[in-house]
């Protein structure tokens, strides 16, 4: 067989973890060893929590949306009660936005709710 | 307003107002060509006060991004803009006044909540020391101290031991264990100023009176308040 050299192959696989660890504490940025573990572990963890990230959004949704209505007098729970049958399909993520930026359009969409209690 | 999701009217006596929501929740059809970012910046109300039971939006208008979870920005955590809220602690059950304290220091009462922000206000109670436990709690609910690393050191002290050594402790401690641990859970306790008697050195913050508030559960909604509450009636 030919000569073969393994030149920079392996450089440059280092150095792009590496670059992925740029931030990170003392010698997970440093040397590439324990850059390379800390990489593992931060690429799992990306995985898993894109995946919570969904999750936690719909739990602040519901949080606001909750805030928002029991300034009103209404529970969150009576609150998602009274929408389902009111037949209105606005979803957590709306209603909590429009909590917070249209104040009167929530009002509104509470008074199509309760009235129709 | 781009919307995800369309409101059916159901009935008929109110589809004007059926209209008026559906007309700020139009969906944008899919390739129209049309962008499915609103037009104009959005306004948002920075905090919502409740004086006196009415709801009150104040603070600066902004453009909020409809697709983006929202975070609280400067004004909402801005401590000079902090609401401070005093509560009367006379009669009140212990309990009950402690989770509404709580609520309001978190700031859970306002639909700007982070749980890693602190949105939430002031909060000062007066005459902590005429706070109310019910059953026999007054002379039965131990407080235990005990200092780590030194076995035998724990000390024992009922409710009313404590009420008289230390009054504001009791309330302090009720609202201490349904904040949440951790920094910001301290941060917010610093939030709490107690007091044994009804005087109190806020009175240049001008605290809005939340003591109607305590037991306010809208668990089951007295839906005439609600209508009265949302215009209605």
């Amino acid at each position: 067989m030919a000569r073969v050299k393994r030149g920079s192959v392996a450089r440059k696989r280092r150095r792009q973890v590496l670059k992925n660890t740029k931030g990170a504490r003392s010698a997970n940025s440093k040397l590439f060893r324990s850059a390379q573990q800390h990489n593992m572990k931060a690429l799992r963890y990306a995985y898993v929590d894109r995946r919570n990230k969904k999750r936690e959004a719909r739990r602040q949704w519901i949080i606001r949306c909750n805030s928002a209505t029991r300034l009103y007098g209404i529970g969150y729970s009576q609150f998602i009660h009274q929408l389902a049958k009111s037949q209105v399909r606005l979803n957590r993520k709306v209603l909590a936005q429009l909590a917070l930026s249209n104040p009167e359009d929530f009002k509104n969409i509470l008074q199509v709710v309760i009235e129709n209690e | 307003m781009a919307m995800a999701h369309r409101v059916v009217a159901r009935s008929k006596a109110s589809t004007h107002r059926h209209a008026a929501v559906a007309k700020s929740c139009v969906v944008r059809p899919k390739g129209t060509g049309v962008t499915t970012r609103p037009a104009r910046g959005l306004d948002f109300a920075c905090r919502a006060t409740v004086a006196g039971g009415e709801v009150k939006w104040v603070g600066n208008r902004r453009k909020l991004d409809l697709n983006r979870k929202y975070y609280p920005k400067k004004e909402d955590v801005d401590t000079q803009k902090k609401v401070w809220y005093i509560v009367d602690a006379e009669g009140k059950t212990l309990g009950r006044l402690a989770t509404m304290v709580s609520m309001y220091l978190r700031g859970k009462h306002l639909p700007t909540f982070s749980p890693s922000m602190d949105t939430g206000g002031y909060v000062v109670v007066i005459n902590a020391d005429k706070v109310a436990v019910s059953g026999k709690k007054e002379t039965d609910k131990m407080y235990y101290y005990h200092r780590v690393h030194r076995p035998g050191t724990m000390k024992t002290e009922t409710l009313s031991e404590l009420r008289q050594r230390v009054p504001e402790r009791i309330v302090e401690r009720a609202v201490k264990g349904m904040l949440p641990k951790g920094r910001l859970g301290n941060t917010l306790f610093t939030h709490l100023k107690v007091y044994a008697g009804p005087e109190h050195p806020h009175e240049a913050q001008k605290p809005v009176d939340i003591t109607s508030l305590i037991d306010k559960k809208p668990k089951e909604a007295d839906l005439a308040a609600v209508r009265a509450a949302v215009g209605l009636e």
